[in-house]
């Protein structure tokens, strides 16, 4: 911790950022968004888009997960409700994005309001597999309504227009998908620091206490629920832009435990972390592909029919790592790094 | 004449066949300090878990105020003026000191979720408000220079502190103190007696507090009830209660001779 500089007044300790390097960075990394179109080649644009859309769902989840200490599974289900819950309005009723996007939040957030109220007793392993349960209810249903959402064919998805501005080429897809994610960590990081926000670390540290602190348990557990599916909804939104398609083939169960692992390996209960953790994961595959690559044509031949099953395995092998080896994940890494910068030659 | 502030008629606890607490009932009135002693295992975290809501009673009646609690939601016994801290800590262990404080402010806080996204307006008035109140209980247990520490890494006494202090940000009508200077040295205890002492005269707060360091009991306590498997073995003004005979015999022994032979005050300036 430094030492040096005191707070002078409550605004103060409120503000999201309390150092100029704290700035300074976020200031870089905006930068880098606002430049990367124009310097970025396609292959490079889209494996950052993708990210940026992961890193969403990855902060939704964490809402639920990291903060509130409720283990989900239903990541993927979400995920669908949200690309549905867009693509239907928008492509089949014609209506506008804007409104596609509020119920790509909506739709999912109020599914998650009857998935969350049988689970408000259940925690752990059972929390889990409940949630996963809902998932793959979701999908049932998608393939048991074709006439609302064209059953396994799925639905085509245009690059929408939004507020005059037409998405059409791959550097505008990334802003659009930027300009999502800095409006989610923006959220985030305001219901972290509300009273909402402290109610639901205060359930996952200790419920009895939080209850006698008035936090009413079930109200802010589907609280948590709401607002984690909502945010999880927008990312199944643009990823379905992201793919032009939206069927449930494209939102594969793999999804949730890809959520679940960019919280372990970035860090839980941190929104850096789970960005971290998004560009970890997302990134990984490619890099393993390049190594694959350079085995020659039979590796690279396994690489792409079994793309799926490499990407589990490495997915389950990075979360045992990170489990034994980092409990912390990115994040942890990050501090201790930080500390022995500033500590150095000093052990501790 | 006026209601007690808290008072409990034939409270009754059963766990399957075991009866924690037996036909219990006692009263605290408005700028009292009560204390409950007995021996390990007697019932008196159960009685506090009944009067805060966490356990209901299986017979018996709480009220405060002249209100029944029966009908009371556990989670706004603290919107009645109920506070408690836990025998065994129970911080919310990732948060800093400051974070602890503000979720006792969280009732009295009314910002919704949608208006926790967007931290604008009333929502950033709320929390400025809620803010100063922290500070100002920080300053009253002189925690100032823990007040950024994350609560995991503070010692068991500072922890024990911040615990009072979520409690009072409840702004609690009655505190419940369950054995609060347990594994606390002679000084700490002290500051958390002079603490107690201060709450109650200038918060107007009334304690009902379990403890088992006897020399606490007896300096600030107004009225001591005892308990011994889940029943009352007597009840009055600490002296007596002390030299209650089945007291002696349950919880005391010879301990409490040793006590009464050489009475040491704890708090030296104001037995003074
Ligand atoms: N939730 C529970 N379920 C079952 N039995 C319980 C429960 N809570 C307490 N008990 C039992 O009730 C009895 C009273 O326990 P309690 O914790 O109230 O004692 P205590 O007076 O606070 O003791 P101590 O001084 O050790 O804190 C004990 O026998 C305990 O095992
Ligand atoms: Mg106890």
């Amino acid at each position: 911790m430094r030492s040096g500089f005191y707070k002078q007044t409550i605004a103060e300790h409120l503000a999201l950022t309390d150092s100029w390097t704290q700035r300074a960075w976020i200031a870089v990394a905006l930068a880098a968004l606002a430049t990367a179109p124009f310097v970025l080649d396609t292959y490079l644009l889209t494996l950052v888009t993708l990210m940026m859309i992961t890193a969403v769902g990855g902060i939704g989840l964490n809402i639920l997960t990291g903060w509130t200490g409720l283990i989900s599974l239903g990541q993927t289900g979400f995920m669908v409700l949200g690309a549905y819950g867009y693509a239907i309005p928008v492509e089949t009723w014609g209506w506008d994005p804007l409104a596609g996007f509020l119920l790509a939040g909506l739709v999912p957030a109020a599914a998650s309001v009857l998935v969350g109220i049988p689970s408000l007793r259940l925690t752990g392993l059972y929390l889990a597999i409940t949630t996963l349960a809902s998932a793959f209810i979701v999908v049932h249903l998608v393939l048991e309504f074709p006439g609302l959402t064209n059953g396994a064919s799925g639905i085509f998805v245009n690059r929408p227009t939004v507020l005059g501005w037409t998405v059409f080429t791959d550097q505008d897809l990334f802003r659009l998908v930027a300009i999502f994610l800095v409006l989610t960590i923006l959220g985030a990081l305001n219901l972290r620091r509300s009273r909402i926000g402290r109610a639901w670390f205060a359930i996952r540290d200790k419920d009895d206490a939080a209850r006698v602190m008035g936090v009413d348990l079930r109200t802010y557990k589907l609280y948590a629920f709401v607002a984690s599916s909502f945010v999880v909804g927008l990312s199944g939104a643009l990823y379905g832009i992201f793919l032009s398609f939206v069927t449930v083939d494209g939102f594969p169960f793999l999804l949730s435990i890809e959520a679940l692992a960019m919280l372990i390996v970035g860090g839980m209960g941190s929104i850096a972390g789970a960005v971290l953790g998004a560009v970890f994961l997302v990134g990984l595959p490619e890099v393993v592909s390049m190594v694959f690559s350079a085995f020659g044509d039979s590796a690279r031949a396994l690489l792409s029919t079994g793309a799926h099953e490499v990407k589990g395995v490495l997915y389950g092998l990075v979360i045992i790592g990170f489990l034994r080896l980092q409990p912390e994940g990115l994040m942890g890494l990050w501090r201790d790094a930080q500390r022995v910068w500033t500590l150095w030659p000093l052990r501790y | 004449m006026s209601a007690p502030l808290l008072k409990l008629t034939g409270v009754t606890k059963r766990f399957g066949g075991l009866t924690a607490v037996n036909e219990v009932s006692t009263h605290v009135d408005a700028g009292e300090i009560v204390s409950i002693i007995g021996p390990n295992g007697a019932g008196k975290t159960t009685l506090f878990n009944m009067i805060s809501g966490v356990l209901p009673p299986t017979e018996g009646r709480i009220e405060l105020e002249g209100r029944d609690l029966a009908r009371v939601a556990p989670h706004d016994y603290v919107r009645h003026g109920i506070g408690r801290t836990f025998q065994n800590l129970a911080l919310f262990k990732h948060g800093t000191v400051v974070d602890n404080i503000l979720v006792g402010r969280h009732w009295r806080m009314k910002t919704s979720l949608v208006e926790a996204v967007f931290h604008f307006g009333r929502p950033r008035r709320e929390e400025i408000a809620a803010r100063e109140r922290a500070e100002e209980i920080i300053e009253f247990l002189e925690i100032e220079t823990i007040r950024d520490k994350v609560v995991g890494t503070l010692s068991y006494g500072q922890q024990k502190r911040v615990e009072l202090g979520r409690a009072l940000a409840t702004d609690p009508k009655l505190l419940l103190l369950d054995e609060i200077v347990a594994g606390m040295n002679q000084e700490e205890t002290e500051d958390i007696a002079r603490f107690i002492l201060d709450i109650r005269d200038e918060l107007g707060v009334s304690i009902l507090m379990i403890e088992h360091d006897m020399h606490l009991v007896m300096d600030i306590s107004d009225r001591v009830h005892a308990l011994n498997f889940g029943a009352t073995i007597t009840e009055g003004r600490p002296a007596e209660v002390q030299a209650h005979p089945g007291v002696i015999e349950a919880y005391l022994g010879a301990k409490a001779a040793a006590a009464r032979a050489e009475p040491a005050p704890l708090l030296k300036a104001r037995a003074g």
